[in-house]
């Protein structure tokens, strides 16, 4: 669907996802590599091999070609500045002041070239009191929100494992990018796309941020279902407000994620996993008959007390431990449960559905074949985003480059 | 002279909760006119979900229902029936753009399917967004997003070592999903701007978290190895994590800290007056302060603890080591880098007077994207909708409201 587009891409690990999104749905993305390779190529998780293969980049760099130029030398940025002249999108998460020592920066670039978008990726935005900080992933993370309300009991706030935050951003940069181009068809002018990851992550709170703005001192509610907590009951099944230790199970083989969500919008699927507890005779009355979607109006007026939820919920663990994940997964879908499998990769991998819908491409990573998430979306009609080849070696692509692009 | 990028764009939101309405949001903030169809009967789960305005449970008060759907039209709609299916038929036919997060085969037994709707518009550009996508086995999974992190590996992936797998805050897929669909959905737009051909989407919240860990599943096909939890440390630096500060009102406070390398962690050791720790031969590599991670962890928190956080924050960012206060909702609206780019944008609200919601995460230069007013409430653009979109005369709207169809 981009066929027509030329993204220069002078991203590092911080903005590397958003140039593989582009080129998936069909751009030319040229990675762009200072000489000795980018920091990029050693971003976790690094894969000891023959070579040490960072699996980051193999997958955040797939599907474009590569260039390298020394930095240092003035007539290799030179031809860097020709084959930003040529492209129709630069994009970039290099830090501010080296761009503008390389004259790289947006300023310098649209010039002249008032057609060219041009869209910067960082962790706080372009300037700012923030801008010049010194940021990592898990910064970016703390400083937009989600990391604060992410507590296992009275531990620390908990990180969201892997690196994610420049990820929220470099796919935010390829929809602000994507906007500007459309903006251009219309008005044939480009223009700068200031993508702040900070902002970017504040959506993953599930509009936590926004609780104070709006007068809510109590957001994050960390209680019993069903309990009254400043006046109101959750009733949501979302899981954000429930513990823990009450949503995990142990099954025979694993463990699944389930919570027993009650209230009008959720109490049906409760409603379901009792109908298959009663079924297999695991459950007993009058437990085995409640109506979840009233439950919590019954927890209210005192009509049921916690008690009658603990009984509930060691039936249902009792059960779970007879079951596997497969089992859980196979009822959860055909009795409508809000109750699933918990995966690592090796289930991911192994899935028959994603099989079938063709989610994996394949690359190359030194000899090996190894199966990559390939489809970020599924398209009838033209022909839609899939990963197009393997990430570049360095400098693989810079000869060819040049001669299409200058020509 | 600016105008809005998205100008002129029609788009029909048929979409709930959060992964849908999203899309819609965002193409509603540069300009699109989007209008939204829902139901007062069945009330959608994000206006029952916190945070509330004042912290009152209210289906008109939800930040996270205006977070979702500001700036868009609401049209309330009885979409069982027949005569509520025709006003949906008639608004396709306005549209450029539909949106949906139905279950999947359920617009066919409306006869409200992409195959039906383009037979009349072949230029139609329709997303479909659910949990597993429109087809394969798991397509009829039931599920809010949540759903959606246990079989894309997240909740298997976050949490302490030694503890049950956390999981993520809230249904993470919904906040992973919204931002790949739109970047396909923009370059279908592209595409149709060029050749006029339309497009159907289909995005599968399960596919869109798995896209986002590709790193680690490469790391699976490459060598095996299955990622696992590992609190707040990374495999790239140490120290990496999450301390605690000094109480501010009663309220935990925490800082996160990462040194990104040797000459960051010195300045870090220097920061915490421990000269001896600075200096410490077997700290000079990464590889070396990893193997004493519990101790440094030990020292850093140790150094936290007596201090505020946001002074930690100061500290740390003036020698140049990343760091940032864990920012909570109360922090939220006075960060003084979200204030200079103004992404908290206060909005007039017909119930509450004025509401919060973020603005983009992107700033454009010359198209800039702003939330256009407050999220609809229930029917509040029914009547404008109806007549000034649709065209349709007051006896026909009169119709529709007596035969309940306008609910």
């Amino acid at each position: 669907m981009l066929e027509h587009l030329r993204v220069l891409d002078l991203t590092d690990e911080r903005g590397l996802l958003c140039g593989r999104l582009l080129a998936d749905l069909g751009a030319d993305v040229v990675q762009v590599e200072p000489a000795g390779g980018s920091t990029a190529r050693q971003a976790p998780p690094v894969a000891e091999g023959a070579a040490p293969s960072s699996m980051y980049w193999e997958a955040f760099a797939a599907g474009k070609r590569g260039a390298a130029f020394d930095l240092d030398d003035p007539q290799e940025v030179a031809r860097l500045r020709l084959l930003a002249d040529a492209a129709d999108i630069v994009v970039t998460s290099w830090p501010r002041p080296r761009l503008e020592a390389l004259g790289l920066d947006p300023a310098t670039l649209r010039a002249d070239r008032p057609g060219l978008v041009y869209t910067v990726v960082s962790a706080f935005g372009w300037d700012g009191p923030k801008a010049p900080y010194a940021d990592t992933d898990l910064v970016v993370w703390a400083a937009g929100g989600p990391l604060a309300p992410h507590r296992d009991g009275d531990l620390p706030p908990l990180r969201i494992s892997v690196p994610q935050a420049f990820l929220h951003a470099a796919a935010d940069a390829a929809a602000g990018t994507m906007i500007a181009v459309l903006a251009r068809g219309a008005t044939g002018r480009g223009q700068v796309v200031d993508v702040s990851a900070q902002e970017a992550v504040g959506v993953a709170t599930l509009a936590r941020v926004l609780a104070t703005a709006v007068g809510d001192d109590h957001p994050e509610w960390q209680t019993t279902p069903g309990k009254r907590t400043g006046g109101r009951t959750d009733q949501s099944g979302s899981g954000a407000a429930t513990p823990n230790s009450l949503k995990k199970w142990h099954c025979r083989d694993g463990m699944v994620e389930l919570h027993l969500s009650m209230g009008p919008a959720a109490g049906t699927f409760t409603n379901n996993l009792f109908a298959w507890l009663r079924d297999e005779g695991a459950v007993e009355e009058p437990v085995a008959s409640w109506d979840w979607r009233v439950v919590p109006d019954r927890l209210v007026s005192g009509e049921l007390g916690h008690d009658d939820l603990d009984v509930a919920r060691a039936a249902v663990r009792a059960f779970l431990l007879t079951r596997t994940k497969a089992e859980v997964l196979d009822a959860a879908i055909r009795r409508r449960l809000l109750c699933m499998a918990i995966f690592d990769m090796a289930d991911i991998a192994a899935s028959p559905h994603l099989e079938e819908r063709g989610f994996w491409g394949h690359v190359d990573v030194g000899s090996t074949d190894v199966k990559l998430p390939g489809r970020m979306a599924q398209v009838r009609g033209p022909e839609g985003p899939r990963v197009r080849g393997r990430a570049p070696l360095v400098g693989e692509h810079t000869d060819v480059v040049l001669r299409e692009w200058l020509r | 002279m600016t105008t809005d990028a998205l100008a002129g764009l029609k788009v029909l939101d048929l979409s709930w909760v959060v992964a849908g309405p999203l899309i819609g949001r965002t193409l509603a903030d540069f300009g699109a006119t989007v209008v939204r169809v829902e139901s007062s009967v069945r009330v959608e789960t994000a206006r029952l979900m916190q945070p509330f305005h004042g912290g009152v449970q209210d289906k008109e008060g939800s930040a996270l229902f205006g977070n979702c759907n500001a700036g868009k039209l609401g049209l309330t709609l009885d979409l069982k029936s027949e005569e509520g299916q025709q006003v949906v038929r008639d608004l396709v036919a306005w549209a450029d753009v539909v949106v949906e997060s139905f279950s999947p085969g359920q617009l066919r037994k409306w006869g409200l399917d992409y195959e039906t709707l383009r037979a009349g518009k072949p230029d139609l550009v329709m997303l479909s967004t659910s949990i597993a996508g429109q087809h394969g086995p798991w397509s009829t999974l039931a599920g809010f997003g949540n759903v959606g992190s246990s079989l894309s590996g997240f909740q298997h992936l976050v949490g302490y070592e030694d503890r049950l797998p956390m999981g993520t805050f809230g249904p993470y897929t919904d906040y992973v999903g919204p931002r790949l669909a739109l970047v396909t959905l923009l370059a279908a737009l592209e595409n149709r701007r060029r050749t006029g051909e339309g497009a159907y989407i289909d995005v599968s919240q399960v596919e869109a978290g798995i896209y986002f860990l590709s790193p680690q599943v490469a790391q699976f096909g490459y060598d095996g190895t299955i990622a696992e939890r590992q609190g707040n440390r990374d495999q790239q630096y140490a120290p990496h994590g999450v301390f605690g500060c000094r109480q501010v009102d009663g309220k935990d406070r925490f800082v996160a800290v990462v040194a990104r390398d040797t000459a960051e962690w010195r300045a870090l050791a220097r920061a915490m007056s421990r000269p001896d720790l600075a200096d410490r031969a077997d700290l000079a590599t990464v590889e070396g302060r990893r193997a004493a991670q519990d101790e440094i962890e030990s020292a850093v928190a140790a150094w936290t603890s007596g201090l505020a956080a946001t002074e930690v924050e100061r500290v740390l960012q003036s020698a140049g080591v990343p760091a940032h206060l864990a920012v909570t909702s109360d922090d939220y609206p006075a960060d003084s880098q979200l204030g200079h780019r103004g992404h908290l944008v206060e909005l007039p609200h017909p119930r509450h007077g004025t509401t919060w919601v973020e603005g983009p995460r992107y700033a454009l230069s010359e198209t800039p994207g702003r939330p256009r007013g407050a999220a609809p409430t229930l029917g509040q653009h029914n009547e404008m909708v109806l007549t000034e979109i649709l065209g349709y005369d007051a006896e026909r709207v009169a119709v529709l409201t007596e035969g309940g169809i306008l609910r």
